[in-house]
């Protein structure tokens, strides 16, 4: 066991250089020069020259990949060239609220798709079924930014049951500010993780083992509870960590649109401005996250069912 | 003769459905809606100014017209090609990259595979924003640029599932036993294994669609969608100003023109799913 | 049903923590600031709204005053206007006494000590250090003796050392320094009422080094203990502020407008200043119309909500209390032609594309007939500009622009290849262009956009890869120099002269006016230029917008400036008023 999750985690290696060469590609080859956003309007010549050479861009451009490997293995991300802030504290102050807001409409929205699909799985082929789950995918062909501008507008500032933007940190205070983007969160969540769960559940029904309980004359309730959502726990909690570096970067509409100060907001400034340290960073770290989420999912697959094995 | 027969019953299946096929129907007119438009029979003139700016629907304008006082529906329609050409072409690229790749690594393993996971995880690490607004800027903007960044966030989930299902039939009978008569590698892969993983692929690309109709939305929120062509995201991008100012027009014809679609495509997704899928089957 | 029920209940717990309430008892104001604050280090405040936040914890040497029009200096930090030598090279500044740096843990027992000449000095000095690489370099760059010797000296070495003395910054006493420039710098007290050059401690930033941006220590009427990136920055009232007092004379008619009201009171007259950061349109609004901010800058499609045709406040809005301020903008926003694109240096097309721009219909969409029609690039309220002058060019003469068209050798567009207009990727950016575009057909020429972030727009203007690109200038301070320097040949790109216009003749002019005194010789020459380039057509030119605030009643002493970063602290608020209204919203 400790072997495997050695190797998995060593796998981070190849990975971080992956991602390091795409991003180093991307942002630092074509994108061009970033001194001239940095310095504002009235920039001159050789104001942009020195600030070159002071962010090490006259470097050897094997150097600056060197540099962004460095970075990627230490996690030392330096200053922001746009804020001039530190990084690693931007992140730290960004994640928050990003992640009040994310996170309890990412659980709410898995816990309430997960009960539907249970009931929409009972009633399966019924009208029932039909109608909810046509009724979530709905929710989702709807574009996030129509959702916003209605929901904003509407409950928010006719009703007036909700706060129209804006944060404060602290428990429950971030409450009034979250819930209503919280809500489009799930409403567009909704869609595609009862579709998938309800597949899921569906593929289970099926096996002989629902058969056999069925045969001894367990109820279908006991049997959908007992053994069928223990059997589909793997893919769904699969399917469930996977999601959540998405989390941490936080919904980027929402977020501009409700003045969350969360991440989203952060890198898209930070792409607004040829701000490379920023981007680097949140890329490095959503993909740190992702193989180490990846490597707990495989770790939960062994206590939800001892019959897989890790190797 | 056994394909023939699968794919005879799920249509029959898909058929029957009222709903699911409803959607197809539906998906089949958007089709030819953005077809002809394509070729100029629908919508040609939509950048001429019809009337006055911001006028509500009316009997003349149905949809009623922007800010340039053009024709919104004519904008609706000639979104609707645009809309269905960013589904086909960002299919069109990451169904063949997904799918080769996909199922070299999963049938010859080793090192292959270990490349084209290394590859696709390293893709899938990086947050799909950052390579959708990197690639549309290097290629500059334009729906050209829209097509390919689509295309190259979105083969990475077709791959691993190909990569998954390859790997399974690698093991079955069928496949040892067309090894045992002196198949070549390419000739199992592509002759025996290829045609049975074709529904992933089916279900897939309506679900991806769908999905590049909806990020076409949000790349032109962020400025990075079609250039000097009415797109239904610049449409609702647009309404953003609009809607305070009670020109709800835009964004209510051009939410409904791709819920109507959007909706669809994930019926018909479904259906494909509950009427293909192996696994599925005998429900 | 289960699903049912848990949905009931979510909702509940939602609407549980319902919207909040407004506040009657403190004595605050809340305002937004459209972009978000990156940090509060004065040499690098380079935008408006970072300006803005930053003058409500530093101070400079000079300020606007806050009522006078056209904008006056008066002395600030400094006690009184300096003396100048005959020969505009040598100024002497007297410094204020008793002016205290708020309290922090950088300062011996935490008690924040007296401003002296050093702290003059070494701010001065800061904002050269090329170890910072200050954003506002540019605006003491070659003009102090000295100092830019200083600069490249200390480039080279590892450790600014701020002791060595510069001979154009000199300390006569602890209340008096003594600044020498290398040649006349008409501008040079502008440069010190803008934030770049406001006065910060040296203690503070030794004390938190990297981190000196968020924790500002200023002289300032307000105090923000430490900066972090939220939503909302909170700023209380200094309470051991020097005594400052409300100006008791203004423009004329301010007396009326109750902007007097206060006149000799000390200030600062609120205890608390709320910043909420919104960038979203609909947000601000929205807000705004509920009464949880007092002051609104109205921008683009919320004009029409605000007021009617005949730019007069709408009834729903005046029912509530709000009042309309509009004031022409010291701005011109322009399309430029890049000048070393060879089409572009025949005139005629300039001048065709010029009258083909119908700008009525331009100022009717997009800023609700607001705007001025530029004639030149100098906006009204600067010296240069004359209401006489009308620019040939600036109208809209299909039949003129297709002839001009045909004679610059491009009859009916022939000849003419696409031209790409290169422009900021959001919607209004995109919609003005696309405006132009079909402008531009009427006369056969065929326009493209591109569209572009803002560091690929700019990007694109310092490396001259453009044909044509959109633009909006707004003054740093208020002098013509600052709009005809864009037409300036030597500040071609990287400089702010993206048009990369030259003409020798222009130049020539240019440079004798740059370094005369404000006087009515400077006004008549800067007239001419003006006029010289206007019919010279270097940019289709575009409009002088107009800033529009809705204020609710309950905010008092707000009047339109400009350069507003120290106005907040002459701000009020009436709560028996905000009391009454706020049934209303």
């Amino acid at each position: 066991m400790l072997k495997y999750i050695v190797r998995r985690l060593l796998y981070l290696i190849p990975v971080l250089l992956g991602v390091s060469f795409v991003i180093f590609v991307l942002f630092n080859l074509v994108s061009g020069d970033p001194t001239a956003v940095l310095l504002g309007k009235n920039a001159t010549a050789r104001q942009m020259e020195e600030l070159r050479e002071q962010l090490g861009l006259n470097k050897p451009l094997f150097d600056q990949y060197l540099d962004v490997v460095k970075s990627a293995f230490t996690f030392d991300f330096g200053y922001s060239w746009a804020t001039k802030q530190q990084i690693s504290k931007m992140i730290i102050q960004g994640a928050y609220p990003s992640l009040c807001l994310s996170l309890p409409a990412f659980i709410v929205a898995t816990v309430l798709s997960l009960i539907i699909s249970l009931v929409v799985s009972f009633y399966r082929g019924k009208g029932i079924d039909l109608f909810v789950r046509i009724l979530c995918i709905a929710g989702v062909s709807v574009s996030a930014l129509a959702y916003i501008l209605f929901f904003q507008y509407f409950f928010a500032f006719k009703l007036g049951w909700f706060e129209i933007s804006g944060f404060e940190f602290g428990f429950p205070d971030f409450v009034p500010y979250v819930a209503l983007p919280a809500i489009i969160f799930i409403l567009l969540s909704l869609g595609p993780d009862v579709r998938f769960f309800r597949t899921i559940i569906l593929d289970e029904i099926y096996q002989d083992y629902v058969r056999t309980a069925r045969a001894k004359g367990l109820s279908e309730t006991v049997i959908l509870l007992k053994h069928v959502l223990r059997n589909a726990l793997i893919p769904i909690i699969t399917y469930v960590v996977i999601q959540l570096p998405s989390l941490i970067l936080g919904a980027l509409l929402l977020e501009n649109f409700f003045s969350i100060p969360g991440l989203g907001g952060i890198t898209l400034n930070a792409l607004n401005s040829s701000d490379f340290p920023v981007i680097k960073a949140m890329a490095i770290l959503s993909s740190v996250l992702y193989i180490v989420l990846s490597l707990v999912t495989d770790i939960l697959y062994t206590f939800a069912d001892p019959r897989v094995k890790l190797k | 003769m056994k394909e023939n027969s699968l794919w005879k019953d799920s249509f029959k299946k898909l058929v029957r459905d009222k709903w699911a096929l409803g959607s197809l129907i539906i998906v089949l007119l958007y089709g030819a809606v953005a077809v002809l438009a394509y070729f100029g029979f629908l919508a040609a003139d939509w950048a001429k100014e019809v009337g006055a700016s911001n006028l509500p629907p009316s009997p003349e304008h149905w949809f009623g017209t922007d800010i340039f006082g053009r024709d919104v529906f004519s904008k609706i329609i000639r979104g609707t090609q645009i809309a269905m050409s960013v589904g086909l072409v960002t299919s069109l690229i990451a169904i063949p990259i997904g799918v080769i790749l996909g199922a070299l690594a999963g049938y010859f393993g080793g090192w292959v595979d270990d490349l084209i996971t290394w590859l696709y995880t390293t893709f899938s690490s990086i947050p799909n924003i950052m390579l959708l607004i990197s690639i549309t800027m290097i290629l500059g903007k334009g729906i050209f640029a829209v097509y390919i960044a689509l295309g190259a966030t979105s083969w990475v989930t077709l791959c691993r599932l190909i990569r998954g299902e390859v790997m399974k039939h690698k093991e079955r009978e069928y496949v040892q036993a067309a090894s045992a008569i002196g198949g070549g590698h390419m000739r199992k892969l592509f002759r025996h294994i290829l045609p049975n993983v074709t529904h992933i692929v089916i279900i897939n690309t309506s679900l991806q669609f769908q999905f590049a109709i909806k990020s076409e939305v949000i790349l032109s929120y962020l400025g990075l969608g079609v250039q000097g062509e009415p797109s239904w995201g610049t449409m609702i991008d647009d309404a953003k100003l609009e809607l305070s100012r009670g020109v709800w027009w835009q964004l209510a014809s051009a939410t409904i023109a791709m819920f109507l679609v959007v909706l669809a495509f994930n019926l018909l997704g479904d259906a494909l799913r509950d009427s293909l899928d192996p696994k599925l089957k005998g429900k | 049903m289960k699903p049912q029920i848990l949905l009931i209940g979510m909702l509940a717990i939602f609407l549980m923590g319902c919207s909040k309430e407004n506040n009657f008892d403190e004595r605050e104001i809340n305002l937004i600031s459209p972009e978000k604050i990156s940090g509060f280090d004065p040499i690098n405040a380079s935008d408006r709204y970072s300006g803005n936040e930053t003058g409500k914890v530093y101070e400079g040497l000079f300020e606007f005053h806050p009522l006078k029009r056209p904008y006056e200096l008066m002395p600030n930090l400094a006690e009184s206007l300096p003396t100048i030598s005959v020969d505009g090279l040598t100024y002497t500044f007297k410094i204020r006494k008793k002016v205290l740096f708020h309290d922090s843990p950088a300062f011996k027992n935490g008690i924040g000590r007296e401003l002296t000449a050093d702290d003059i000095i070494y701010s001065i000095k800061r904002l050269a250090d090329p170890k910072l690489n200050a954003k506002g370099w540019w605006l003491l760059d070659d003009r102090i003796l000295g100092l830019n010797e200083w600069r490249s000296k200390h480039a080279a070495i590892e450790k600014t050392n701020y002791q060595e003395e510069v001979e154009g910054l000199k300390k006569i006493d602890d209340y008096t320094v003594q600044m020498k420039l290398k040649r006349p710098y008409p501008q040079f007290l502008y440069a010190l009422a803008m934030p770049y050059t406001f006065i910060v401690a040296r203690e503070a930033v030794e004390h938190y080094g990297k981190e000196f941006l968020n924790y500002p220590v200023g002289t300032g009427p307000f105090i923000l203990p430490k900066f972090e990136q939220t939503s909302m920055i909170t700023y209380v009232r200094n309470l051991k502020f020097r005594e400052k007092f409300y100006p008791k004379d203004g423009e004329e008619g301010d007396d009326k407008l109750g902007l007097l009201a206060d006149a000799g009171k000390r200030i600062p007259l609120v205890d608390q200043i709320n910043v909420h950061i919104v960038v979203e349109s609909q947000p601000k609004w929205l807000a705004f119309m509920k009464g949880k901010q007092d002051l609104l800058e109205v921008k683009d499609v919320n004009i029409q909500q605000s007021i009617n045709p005949d730019k007069t406040l709408k009834d729903i809005h005046r029912e509530k209390g709000i009042r309309l301020i509009m004031k022409p903008m010291l701005d011109v926003t322009y399309f430029a032609f890049n000048h070393e694109e060879q089409i572009f240096k025949n005139r005629k097309l300039r001048q065709a594309m010029n009258l083909a721009f119908d700008r009525a219909g331009y100022n009717r969409l997009f800023h609700e007939n607001t705007g001025f029609e530029a004639q030149g690039p100098v906006p009204p309220g600067l010296g240069g500009y004359t209401k006489e002058f009308k620019n040939p060019f600036v109208k809209f003469d299909i039949e003129q622009a297709k002839k001009l068209l045909a004679e610059a050798g491009y009859p009916g567009g022939k000849g003419l290849p696409t031209i790409i207009v290169q422009t900021r990727a959001d919607t209004i950016g995109r919609q003005q262009v696309e405006y132009f575009e079909k402008c531009m057909e009427k006369i056969g020429i065929n326009i493209d956009i591109g569209t572009n972030t803002w560091p690929e727009l700019v990007n694109k203007v310092t490396k001259k890869q453009h044909m044509m690109y959109t633009m909006a200038w707004g003054a740093d301070y208020p002098d013509a120099e600052n709009f005809l320097g864009l037409l300036y040949c030597p500040n071609q790109a990287p400089g702010s002269n993206g048009s990369n216009y030259c003409n020798p003749e222009f130049d020539a002019l240019f440079k004798q006016a740059a370094i005369m005194q404000d006087a009515p010789g400077r006004t008549v020459l800067y007239e001419k230029l003006n006029e010289m380039v206007a019919v010279e057509t270097p940019w289709i030119f575009g409009f002088h917008r107009t800033d529009i605030y809705l204020t609710q009643a309950w905010l008092k002493n707000f009047k339109h400036m400009e350069f507003n970063h120290s106005q907040f602290q002459y701000l009020n608020v009436d709560l028996e008023v905000k009391k009454q209204l706020i049934k209303k919203f």
